[in-house]
């Protein structure tokens, strides 16, 4: 079992940015999940891409200039 | 008088119509019953005769029933008819209600676009965990069982449902198919008799 852990989720314009963002995430071998929108979130049928807490920065960085992200949120 | 009505084994609604019936002809009546629905009816029927009522939990799911006219028994007659207008006749335990059978029978949701799909599924699969009452089975056939594998994009979600007691069967003849053997990584390799088997045995499917 996992250890539990704290997450945040990067939220963006439309599923080909998410896309997008996953196949750069692939590439660097960042460990991350796409999961659904979470319901206090939106409402929208979205997706997002869910990552470790301490990822973020790393995160962040790799996407910079290729991938714009919304905003993200702690989950 | 006193009597004693076997109704083990018989199909609703006997047991409470015979219930009904020694009920009526006699001061005292033990009905043995040995499935939930009977005694739910017949627990029915008291309420509305005005009978006494007791149960004594036997070994094996037997159950006796003790009925016992009182004085306000029979003052407000109930027909045969209102009584199985009323009766739920259901086939399907409580325990069991609501009971849950996801069918992942392709690796992607929906048809239309490959790479939407793959997201779909994902999501979907990964929605299962908050579900209330988890499904009870999680049934993996045809390109369903590549979502199993070790490579997996739902291995993690699977793997918590399988924690949380959800049944994965994953089908082997389609295991066997694309020599995924020495892949799967999540589930037990099932059968055809125990997909059929449990997906008669549903309450509801859910197929993505």
């Amino acid at each position: 079992m996992r250890e539990p852990q704290e997450f945040i989720v990067f939220l963006f314009p439309s599923v080909s940015y998410v896309l997008k963002a996953e196949k750069i995430l692939k590439e660097q071998g960042i460990v991350h999940k796409l999961i659904p929108v979470p319901r206090h979130i939106s409402s929208d049928c979205g997706v997002c891409l869910r990552v470790a807490v301490g990822q973020q920065e790393r995160v962040a960085g790799v996407l910079q200039g290729r991938v714009d992200w919304e905003r993200t949120v702690f989950l | 008088m006193k009597v004693t009505v076997d109704a083990r084994g018989l199909a609703c609604p006997e047991p409470v119509l015979l219930a009904k019936k020694a009920i009526e002809e006699n001061d005292e009546v033990t009905v043995i019953v040995d499935d939930e629905i009977a005694l739910e009816n017949i627990r029915r029927l008291a309420s509305k005769t005005a009978c006494g009522f007791s149960v004594t939990e036997k070994e094996g799911g037997v159950r006796e029933i003790a009925l016992v006219r009182t004085e306000a028994t029979g003052q407000h007659p109930v027909d045969s008819g209102a009584i199985t207008a009323e009766l739920s006749c259901a086939v399907v335990p409580k325990k069991e209600m609501g009971a849950v059978v996801v069918i992942l029978s392709d690796n992607r949701m929906g048809r239309g676009d490959d790479v939407l799909g793959d997201i779909l599924i994902r999501s979907f699969v990964h929605t299962l965990l908050q579900l209330k009452p988890l499904p009870v089975t999680i049934i993996c056939y045809n390109a369903g069982v590549k979502l199993a594998v070790k490579a997996s994009p739902v291995l993690d979600d699977l793997r918590q449902l399988a924690q949380a007691g959800v049944d994965i069967l994953v089908c082997g003849t389609c295991v066997n198919y694309f020599e995924l053997g020495d892949q799967i990584a999540e589930g037990r390799i099932s059968n055809m008799y125990d997909i059929a088997e449990t997906m008669a045995g549903a309450v509801r499917l859910l197929r993505p």
